[in-house]
């Protein structure tokens, strides 16, 4: 599949940039041409911006566009709630096409996906922002001539900076070498590492001190080249300015570009994160060594670069904010030309994508990824990258680009699922070919879809209905002798079993007191409505009220504490209770997370392999309600 | 109710208590490389960093710390449901595959350490989250327990227990005062 839209820098081929440098070049001919007239540009700003936003905006108009734009989205239907997927169709109809900025990681793909016009990328969370990258490109081809063979070092914050990973991939593409400078605990990710060794085969050179122990605890400098690996030599003291830290680096490497990154205030809450934060003075301007280095920054800056490097040649950076203008009109010229000649900027790499049977998951883990705050607007797809370290299961967000090991696989017509094993890859591989994969985040999920395991030892009957009927009275007379407050009781069962517990707990319950309780349920699966009342049954009462609630949260198992953290955390998304203790009716052990019930029907020992389940009548209404314990195995072990 | 200001643990104690927390972390985590602290502020960062130090001369080898504030995922602070909430704090450790230790000074109600749970959350996927505590006081809102606990305190809900500490304070301790009267000393 291909794209009309540019949301990732890697939409662009190294000839899609050239070109687009080339448009670039001759902007005062795009200008007197007007290639843009007729053409109406939104701009859809969720997050404040000036220059991306101006750039833009000024670039269109010189192209002989116009422009719409809304001046605040958080005030417009946005703020009422409104989907980015229903926004993106909306504005399509308005114009020819959208510029978006937006919080989260991968809303831009999102809207990409549901508009029936062009989308471009103006910064999509801590994700990318490849126009910037764009002009950052440029303005080194400016001021260098070519991009193969530089010496870039960045240096700041390259955690949070997005700008930052699309640049050093796009660097790693066009052949440069790349020395990473970071601020103390601001390093480069480990998966933007990961992809420079696996896609552009780059060795990553850690730069040490002579004290080793010292550069650990402060940043970390690598040194990152296309294929060959470079001696570079050590820092002999280590401070963190960046004068003194690169005086002492090894000569003889000739450092083309400097580029400077800002700290990322709005996406790091409270100031300096330990350790100062490097910052290019007058000294640096008096290095011999340094007498060719532009210095480039994408502005806004802060302190980082003093005022005497603005004065002197080899500041850039106001040049590099000025090519925004013309990078974007050569942008917009090259995707309007894209779409006349009805071409595609990027084919397929034949990547093996994944596309959920399911909607209750696999769910990516990155908290900030647009598929997990609207799941509405986005499909839970992934790519799949086989031969990832430990031989993993890895997926890819194809929204956020976050990765993350698949632990459970499942196939779909045969209804089993089993852990992920690497003497599986062949079976999931055909599994994918056939649209039969399945992808869990918890066996929880896979029962609660229906898989079985693979393959599972005897059963061993622990409970039977009489045990499990009078562990629900005791837990239920317990309940009601520690309540206060009758009336600010209310029972929240976890969907499925949870829920029926609850149920049968309030049943219980209301018998002993001859009164109602309020129960709901909690779906830590949801996609969106995850918190219902089950009782009173009556839709006019809007949704269930926590204020100052006493809550009963009820499970059938409790393992390892992440299903009701998950639980709690939809509970205080919701509203402010009183307070929330756990019933649950088998605890198993091994808890990962520091959770402990109140109420605990029985304990059962049990092996991290075994599964300990519980048959409810409700849900199988030929059985008797009972809990039994297995030991469960994967197809590969067989 | 008294007036009185009652010292709970004085210097040594306290130094005696960090020194068993430190060897009880090390047991229940198996490998100091798989630890990540994560203090929460301001005297969890101090007892975090006291507990590291600790390790160090135990083990030869010191746990990274990083710091959390649970102030914007606290339960009785108005969210902003238009805007992305912003990552917790001042963090500089990964929690990705190891155990994610949360240190804070008391435990009450549950709340704070509710809040930082779902702020490492946010950090990524962690394999384990341990919770330490200094001074476990009862009273708990909500369904959490501390793993490792310095002190395990009966304090009514009329009065406060202060953990002094030198870093913050100028002086190493812990005292019960009454609820309502700060300026009692």
């Amino acid at each position: 599949m291909g794209t009309r839209n540019l949301v990732s820098i890697a939409d662009l081929s190294n000839d899609d940039i050239e070109e687009i440098f080339e448009y670039a070049d001759s902007c005062d001919k795009l200008r007197s041409d007007k290639v843009g007239s007729c053409k109406i540009m939104a701009t859809l700003f969720y997050e404040p911006s000036t220059r991306t936003r101006l750039s833009f905006e000024s670039a269109m108009q010189r192209l002989g566009g116009t422009v719409i734009s809304c001046s605040d989205m958080q005030s417009s239907s946005a703020a009422k709630g409104e989907s980015v997927a229903d926004t993106a169709k909306v504005v399509s109809s308005y114009a020819d096409v959208l510029v978006v900025r937006h919080y989260w990681d991968g809303a831009v793909q999102a809207m990409a996906e549901h508009a029936d016009v062009q989308v471009i990328n103006a910064g999509d969370g801590g994700h990318e922002h490849p126009t910037q990258t764009l002009c950052d490109l440029y303005t080194l081809r400016k001021e260098k001539g070519a991009l193969k063979g530089l010496n870039v070092v960045i240096c700041g914050d390259l955690k949070n900076g997005r700008t930052i990973h699309s640049l050093v991939y796009a660097l790693a593409r066009f052949g440069a070498n790349v020395v990473t400078l970071a601020a103390n605990g601001m390093e480069l990710p480990q998966y933007v590492l990961e992809r420079l060794e696996r896609e552009y085969q780059y060795t990553l050179a850690p730069v040490a001190g002579d004290d080793l122990s010292a550069v650990v605890t402060e940043s970390d400098a690598l040194y990152l080249t296309p294929k060959q690996p470079h001696q570079l030599a050590l820092f002999t003291q280590v401070d963190s300015t960046i004068q003194t830290r690169l005086t002492s680096m090894v000569s003889g490497l000739r450092y083309d570009a400097f580029y400077m990154t800002r700290k990322q205030k709005e996406r790091i809450k409270n100031g300096a994160a330990g350790g100062s934060y490097p910052s290019i003075g007058s000294k640096f301007l008096t290095e011999q060594r340094f007498k060719d280095t532009v210095v480039m920054h994408p502005l806004p800056r802060i302190d980082e670069l003093s005022s005497e490097v603005d004065k002197d040649r080899r500041g850039v950076y106001f040049k590099q904010a000025a090519y925004g203008v013309p990078i974007r009109m050569a942008l917009l010229h090259f995707l309007f030309e894209k779409q006349r000649q009805h071409q595609f900027i990027k084919s397929g790499k034949g990547a093996a994508i994944f596309e959920s049977p399911h909607k209750t998951g696999p769910h990516c883990p990155n908290s900030k990824c647009i598929a997990v705050n609207e799941p509405g607007s986005t499909r839970l797809r992934y790519e799949i990258l086989a031969g990832g370290p430990a031989a993993a299961l890895v997926l890819r967000c194809l929204y956020c680009d976050h990765r993350f090991k698949a632990h459970l696989v499942g196939q779909t017509t045969s209804k089993k699922y089993c852990a992920y094993d690497i003497a599986l890859a062949e079976t999931v591989k055909q599994w994918l070919k056939k649209s039969e994969l399945a992808i869990f985040d918890s066996i929880k999920q896979a029962e609660e879809l229906g898989y079985e395991p693979y393959k599972s030892g005897p059963q061993r009957a622990i409970m039977d209905d009489r045990e499990i009927q009078s562990a629900v009275r005791q837990m239920s007379e317990q309940i009601l002798k520690d309540c206060e407050d009758p009336d600010r009781l209310l029972v929240l069962g976890i969907r499925t079993n949870g829920s029926l517990i609850g149920q049968r707990i309030t049943a219980q319950m209301e018998q002993l007191q001859k009164r109602k309780f309020e129960v709901g349920e909690v779906e830590i699966y949801g996609t969106g409505d995850d918190l219902r009342r089950i009782f009173p049954d009556e839709p006019e009462l809007g949704p269930v009220s926590l204020r100052d609630r006493s809550i009963i949260l009820v499970d059938d198992v409790i393992h390892t504490g992440r299903t009701v953290r998950t639980a709690l955390n939809i509970i205080f998304r919701s509203g402010r209770p009183r307070s929330v203790r756990l019933a649950v009716l088998i605890d198993r052990g091994h808890r990962e997370i520091p959770i402990k019930p109140n109420y605990v029907g029985k304990h059962i020992p049990s092996a991290e392999h075994e599964r300990v389940r519980v048959h409810l009548g409700e849900v199988e209404p030929d059985e008797k309600d009972k809990v039994v314990i297995y030991s469960i195995t994967s197809p590969s072990e067989s | 109710m008294t007036t009185e200001k009652q010292l709970l643990l004085g210097k040594d104690d306290l130094a005696k208590a960090m020194t068993r927390m430190a060897h009880e972390l090390i047991e229940k985590a198996g490998k100091v490389d798989d630890l990540a602290l994560i203090g929460i502020r301001s005297r969890g960062v101090h007892i975090a960093r006291r507990l590291a130090r600790k390790i160090e001369e135990l083990t030869k080898q010191t746990p990274p710390v990083g710091i959390i504030d649970v102030t914007l995922f606290r339960d009785d602070r108005p969210r902003d449901q238009t805007s992305a909430p912003a990552v917790a704090g001042e963090i500089s450790v990964t929690v990705e595959n190891k155990i994610a230790v949360l240190v804070d000074d008391v435990i009450f109600r549950g709340r704070t350490i509710r809040a930082a749970m779902e702020a490492v959350e946010r950090l990524g996927h962690s394999n384990r989250i341990l919770l330490v505590v200094l001074i476990d006081r009862g009273s708990r809102e909500l369904p959490i327990r501390a793993d490792i606990i310095g002190r395990n305190v009966e304090a009514s809900d009329t009065q406060r227990v202060n953990v002094l500490l030198e870093e913050s304070d100028g002086i190493d301790q812990v005292v019960v005062t009454p609820w309502d009267s700060r300026n009692v000393n």
